[in-house]
């Protein structure tokens, strides 16, 4: 599974690293409007893994299976890594475009907003004492963050700022020769995210018998 | 039913007998307007008036904090937690009992702090008494939703003082934004418009129903 996620990603990245290299450069913004084909994966990245985490967290609840919790600490982990990569590289692009580093722009409110929920999560998870109650706890978090994602968006909606991202991409939105790149940046990102995913899973997996091994260890 | 008027009607003659965790509100929240004084330079001119709204609806989040950390810190003594848990009722009636003593506990030092707010930053909430009084009412029930939740997890764990603000913050915002985009409107106006509220509502209902049901998994024996 893990040897056949990582060719699958060595290969799309291969070819995005390859596409991104050959893309125009935008006529007004030039070189630095290629951050994009790392910047909107990233999002891509995060949302699969905020949504994992609470989709897993809520079959855990109704099965009690606890593989279930493995699958969404390792989704919510990778979920931040990618929230924290597209929120490190907006900046970098805004002060090239906009001229400011940051803008309390509707979206990118939402996506930290994002990140600070599935933060609080990941803390949740490390002040928790006992592996069952952890889960517990952190299923029913990750629920009410799902919760906050079409909150917030409503209330961005009312009253957020001026808009500076464009809505969502429409077909030919992009410039010529840059549909490519973009379109295999988010392959490249789900790759990427099953592959860490299926690493990560089983590192925890790893992890959990390892601990129950030690507790059997102790109780001898 | 039952079960949530014996929570509802303990924790409220809890707090009756020993005040202290109004008072520590109060003085808490009295204390934040100090520091706001302090902090805006010019004090209550036109330019604070404009913010007031904000501000003081950062007073009672912080008042809130204060509050809800102690709701479910005193079932800790004599273990009463286990025994809630372990009391023959639906879990989500026990939670709503919480939850209401809470809305008014948090209520009652609302409406103190507003007047003392009213008073020393200039802001004349009295016109606008009764629908300020609403939408006090509305932010408090989402607040207390979340952060009565919030609190039974964080009790359980270590470090409980500080992460309950990190648990509640992120969640908050959109009741928050509804809360003080209202107010903000009742000051400046005397009228609110409909999407503040539609809004508080929306996300009260959505907030206190997943509590109400997911409850269940967060009290443990």
């Amino acid at each position: 599974m893990i040897r056949a996620t990582g060719a699958i990603l060595a290969t799309i990245a291969a070819l995005w690293a390859f596409a991104v290299a050959g893309a125009p450069a935008d006529a007004m913004q030039g070189a630095i409007q290629k951050i994009l084909y790392v910047h909107v994966p990233a999002a891509v990245g995060a949302y699969l893994g905020f949504l994992t985490t609470a989709l897993c967290g809520a079959l855990y609840l109704r099965s009690g299976a606890e593989r279930w919790d493995r699958l969404a600490i390792s989704a919510a982990e990778i979920g931040v890594v990618f929230c924290s990569l597209n929120i490190a590289t907006g900046p970098i692009w805004a002060r090239g475009t906009w001229g400011h580093w940051w803008a309390w722009d509707p979206r990118l409110t939402l996506t930290l907003l994002l990140w600070f929920i599935y933060l609080a999560y990941l803390l949740l998870r490390g002040f928790t004492e006992g592996s069952e109650r952890t889960a517990r706890f952190a299923a029913v978090y990750a629920l009410l963050g799902a919760l906050a994602i079409p909150l917030n968006y409503f209330a961005i909606r009312l009253f957020g700022g001026a808009a500076m991202h464009p809505d969502n991409l429409q077909r030919g939105s992009l410039g010529p020769g840059m549909g490519w790149p973009f379109a295999l940046g988010l392959l490249a990102a789900t790759a990427a995210f099953a592959h860490l995913l299926a690493l990560r899973f089983d590192l925890e997996s790893r992890r959990v018998e390892e601990a129950r091994a030690l507790a059997q260890e102790r109780r001898e | 039913m039952n079960a949530f008027l014996a929570v509802l009607w303990k924790d409220l003659l809890q707090e009756w007998r020993s005040r202290d965790r109004l008072v520590a509100m109060l003085v808490f929240s009295a204390l934040v307007i100090v520091v706001f004084h302090f902090a805006l330079p010019g004090g209550a001119g036109a330019q604070t008036r404009s913010f007031a709204p904000g501000l003081l609806w950062v007073a009672y989040v912080f008042a809130a904090l204060l509050g809800l950390g102690h709701a479910f810190a005193i079932e800790l003594e004599n273990d009463a937690l286990a025994g809630l848990a372990l009391a023959p009722a639906e879990r989500g009636w026990i939670f709503l009992g919480k939850w209401a003593a809470n809305v008014a506990i948090l209520g009652l030092a609302q409406a103190v702090t507003a007047v003392v707010f009213g008073v020393v930053f200039e802001v004349d909430l009295l016109p606008v008494a009764g629908r300020f009084a609403l939408v006090a009412v509305l932010g408090n029930i989402g607040l207390c939703a979340i952060g009565t939740l919030a609190a039974a997890v964080a009790v359980r764990t270590r470090f409980r003082e500080l992460l309950l603000p990190l648990l509640v913050l992120p969640l908050l915002w959109p009741v928050l934004s509804g809360a003080v985009r209202a107010t903000a409107d009742l000051v400046a106006t005397g009228r609110m418009g409909f999407e503040p509220i539609q809004l508080l509502i929306v996300a009260d209902a959505a907030y206190l129903i997943v509590s109400f049901v997911s409850f269940e998994y967060v009290l443990d024996e």
